[in-house]
């Protein structure tokens, strides 16, 4: 059976077997990124905001994962798998940052140096049918301090899923098409790592669940413009310690409340021929915690906000046919308890069709 | 365009689990610790006769006699409370129902809350030198103070041990006037919060109120808004839950402050205003380091920080001479070039490269490191735990946190003295592939300060709750070990704090067998 694009499909079909793919992978990136892209968005904040020096990473990581090259398609945009294909891709993300926010200072710290986190994700999207699309992604993270005595900390992270449905399509003033898409997405953390070493922790240690709506028009030319907003809930997270002291307040427990992230994203690009190229501004808030004082470390549950520009390119081989290669790049443009953080991603994908 | 609803359900189904995974905890996160009403299993009607700390004697400050309970003045006193009573809102119900877990507790809490949210370092200027907190500006930046684990130690004691002896002073005088709580004295006033025989006046609520307040606000100026207002609170939460009427809480209020001023003289000029030492001073340790034939310390962090108060060892203890400070202090460290060291620093590398998610969180657990309530914060919530399930009087409870700090304050000030007689490195100094999983302490190493808090602490809590003994040494030992797993002690670090802790908890233990507490 032939490869069908579900929403696109008439204006990619020509050009799309690869890039089908590549979308797909993207896709469920995205996907997850959206889903969990607040997660890993938040995360990524985390990374940035661990004020020592370590933080970027672990946010930087999940950030990369699901977040740059593969999350700024796939949850956003308006890409689904066609019925029985199968999308698998590693994705690997480099993330640094010298600079960061403590609080709305920006600073730098020598005891940290430069904020390396790298991860390794395995991603995989399912096309169930032509409109419903499922994600699943899990990443390796690895985290390290160029200066300073902290130690790194690396292991798997969380596991995120998706699934990515388009409830509408519809022609659109004539010149291309409107499509809806709802994304329903969870995370959970799959090892017993640490949120309490930041920014070296690798993750955040939150259970999460997100609700996503996006909108896509693809014009009946090359050009999109996809818009992309979602809302995260996260459960508390358990540190090892009986006590912590955030927000102004002691609290005698080992349970952290974590508040609820709002993330919104603006793509355009095109895709033509083996090209899809897309670019993006993401922004993440969330929506409470309290801010890394002054010359403390970052705390898991802090306000981490953050705006990114994002880029990535992916290129559909022509041998094999349903291999793709995606390079992605991101930059934090502004932040609050977040690295200034520079990413830098790298993934492969490979379609198989039932 | 059309709607598949049936569609829907996968997306749906995976949102809602997602949502139930979310939620599948209550997410009611409170701040403080529930504590049940206080209901004393003893008045302890003979406390106004335990030894005091610093205080001459119960009489030092004399509580004049109250009006009798028939009089017009009291009467008035409780139609007032009776008012207040009729007209309760939620937030005074609420604070009733705070204050009721128990004064001494509920302070300990508070002085828990605020020796972390002081407790950060100064951060760097731009010309790489790091600004001293100053008293006269606690607001700046940096804050005043930097609660360190010395710092805390002493502050945690001073507070302690002033409102044990004030309230031994109170209870001599609330014994000698006898005069019931208003819930006693008449029907008509609603008992809101546990009262029970133990006389009223002086207000033993009012007098911690006047001790916090007048302590507190000289060791954490800068919190003198919210320290107010707590204080404030419990007299109220006294009033309005026919606890005590104004006349018991301005007796007491003012014992609670002269009280406070006998502690306050003392430490201003206990030697903590120059602990803080020099350059010159700091030069010299290393000098005398490098005379022994040892690699002195030098401070890991970018830039150079100064050593944390390394004339603390000079600070007066509670119960210790200088002498006895001096005499106490362990037998030197392995030396740093010698084959012992060398076995010890390959210890600690391949603990922490090789460390197990048990030993990680046995690390994170004991950490206590900036911007937490620091190891004599972390034993005062363990001490408050057995306080509150003993339901200790206001007063006993009182005197188990005085022994505890107290002895913490020796362990800080005996610990800080051999820190910086030795002036030790750390092992990530010695071996720079040695990385840490916790921050790094920036002082000299030998010996460890947890090892020294959590012996002292344990000797102490041993004695005063003795059926808790293998617990408690469990947990000390726990939190020993727990740094040579965050890579920042060596196992002699440990051992010697450990022996050294326990000898110092020793001298708090002999005043507690003879302060007629226990008799």
């Amino acid at each position: 059976m032939p490869v069908r694009i579900a929403a696109w499909r008439s204006n990619l079909q020509a050009e799309w077997v690869p890039p089908n793919a590549i979308v797909a992978a993207f896709s469920p990136a995205s996907y997850i990124g959206a889903a969990s892209a607040p997660s890993f968005s938040s995360e990524c904040g985390m990374n940035v905001t661990l004020v020592r020096p370590l933080q970027l990473l672990s946010g930087l990581l999940l950030a990369v994962l699901p977040t740059s090259p593969v999350a700024a398609q796939a949850p956003d945009d308006g890409v689904l798998m066609s019925r029985r294909a199968l999308n698998l891709g590693v994705v690997y993300a480099h993330e640094s940052w010298s600079e960061y926010w403590e609080g709305t200072l920006k600073r730098s710290n020598d005891n940290i140096g430069t904020m390396t986190t790298q991860s390794v994700g395995v991603v995989g999207h399912y096309g169930v049918t032509d409109r419903l699309t499922l994600v699943g992604m899990l990443p390796y993270v690895w985290t390290e301090a160029s200066q300073g005595t902290l130690h790194g900390l690396s292991g798997v992270q969380d596991l995120s899923v998706a699934a990515k449905y388009q409830v509408l399509t519809t022609p659109f003033t004539g010149s291309g098409t409107l499509s809806a898409i709802i994304v329903g997405a969870a995370g959970v953390p799959v090892s017993d790592y640490t949120p309490d070493f930041l920014p070296l922790s690798i993750g955040l240690g939150s259970r999460r669940a997100s609700a996503r709506m996006t909108l896509r028009f693809q014009s009946h030319g090359d050009w999109f413009l996809d818009g992309t907003a979602a809302r995260t809930w996260r459960n508390h997270v358990k540190l090892d310690r009986v006590a912590y002291y955030t927000d102004g307040e002691l609290y005698l427990g080992d349970r952290v409340a974590m508040p609820g992230l709002f993330d919104w994203k603006v793509s355009t690009g095109f895709r033509k021929h083996r090209f899809y190229v897309p670019v993006s501004i993401v922004q993440q808030r969330t929506l409470g915690g309290g801010d890394i004082r002054r010359q403390d470390m970052p705390f898991v549950s802090n306000r981490m906000n953050f705006t990114k520009a994002e880029a990535m390119v992916m290129y559909g081989l022509s041998v094999p046919t349903d291999l793709a290669l995606q390079l992605g790049a991101s930059r934090t443009l502004s932040g609050r308890n977040v690295g200034e953080a520079t990413m830098i991603t790298f993934g492969a994908f490979h379609t198989f069709r039932f | 365009m059309r709607l598949l609803t049936s569609r829907l359900t996968l997306p749906a189904v995976i949102a809602c689990g997602s949502l139930f995974l979310a939620s599948g905890c209550d997410n009611s996160i409170h701040p403080t610790e529930v504590l049940p009403p206080l209901e004393a299993s003893s008045l302890d009607a003979g406390a106004g006769s335990w030894r005091m700390i610093l205080l001459t004697g119960p009489t030092q400050f004399v509580v004049a006699p109250p009006a009798a309970v028939s009089s017009a003045a009291y009467q008035a006193e409780l139609n007032a409370i009776k008012t207040a009573q009729g007209q309760l809102t939620s937030g005074q119900r609420a604070a009733i129902a705070y204050w009721s877990g128990g004064g001494v507790l509920r302070w300990n809490q508070i002085m828990r809350a605020l020796v972390a949210k002081y407790n950060l370092p100064p951060a760097p200027a731009s010309n790489g030198s790091y600004p001293v907190p100053d008293a006269e500006n606690p607001f700046g930046d940096p804050a005043f103070p930097f609660a360190n684990p010395a710092y805390a130690a002493r502050a945690y004691s001073y507070v302690s041990a002033a409102q044990a002896d004030a309230l031994k002073s109170a209870w001599y005088w609330k014994y000698q006037h006898n005069r019931p709580s208003p819930a006693n004295v008449d029907n008509g006033v609603s008992a809101l919060m546990p009262v029970s025989d133990l006389p009223a006046y002086p207000s033993e609520d009012a007098v911690l109120s006047g001790v916090a307040v007048d302590m507190l606000k000289v060791l954490f100026p800068a919190a003198l808004e919210e320290i107010t207002l707590k204080a404030a609170e419990q007299r109220n939460a006294a009033l309005w839950s026919g606890k005590a009427s104004a006349s018991d809480i301005a007796a007491g209020l003012a014992l609670g402050k002269s009280v406070a001023t006998v502690f306050l003289a003392r430490a201003s000029t206990d030697g903590l205003r120059t602990a803080g030492g020099s350059p010159a001073l700091w030069q010299s340790l290393a000098d005398a380091a490098i005379a022994r034939g040892e690699t002195p310390w030098v401070s890991q962090e970018t830039p150079a920080r100064p050593p944390m108060l390394p004339n603390f060892g000079l600070v007066r203890t509670w119960m210790m001479t200088p002498a006895e400070v001096v005499a106490e202090r362990p037998a030197p460290p392995p030396p740093t070039g010698s084959p012992q060291m060398a076995a010890e620093l390959e210890e600690v590398r391949k603990t922490v490269d090789n460390l197990t998610r048990e030993q990680l969180a046995i690390a994170l657990r004991w950490n206590d490191g900036a911007g937490t309530y620091t190891p004599p914060g972390h034993w005062n919530d363990i001490a408050a735990e057995y306080v509150r399930d003993a339901k200790l009087s206001e007063v006993r409870s009182a005197r188990a946190f005085a022994l505890l700090n107290m002895t913490m304050h020796d362990a800080a000030v005996g610990c800080w003295e051999t820190k910086f007689f030795y002036f030790n490195p750390r092992p990530s100094q010695l071996d720079p592939r040695i990385k840490t999983p916790i921050g790094l302490p920036n002082f000299p190493s030998y010996s460890s300060g947890h090892s020294t808090f959590s012996s002292a602490a344990v000797t102490v809590l041993s004695y005063l709750f003795p059926e808790a003994t293998t617990t408690l040494t469990a947990l000390r030992d726990e939190a020993a070990i727990s740094r040579l797993y965050g890579g920042i002690h060596y196992r002699s670090d440990i051992d010697g704090g450990k022996l050294h802790g326990s000898n110092i908890g020793g001298y708090t233990v002999r005043f507690a067998q003879q302060d007629l507490a226990d008799q």
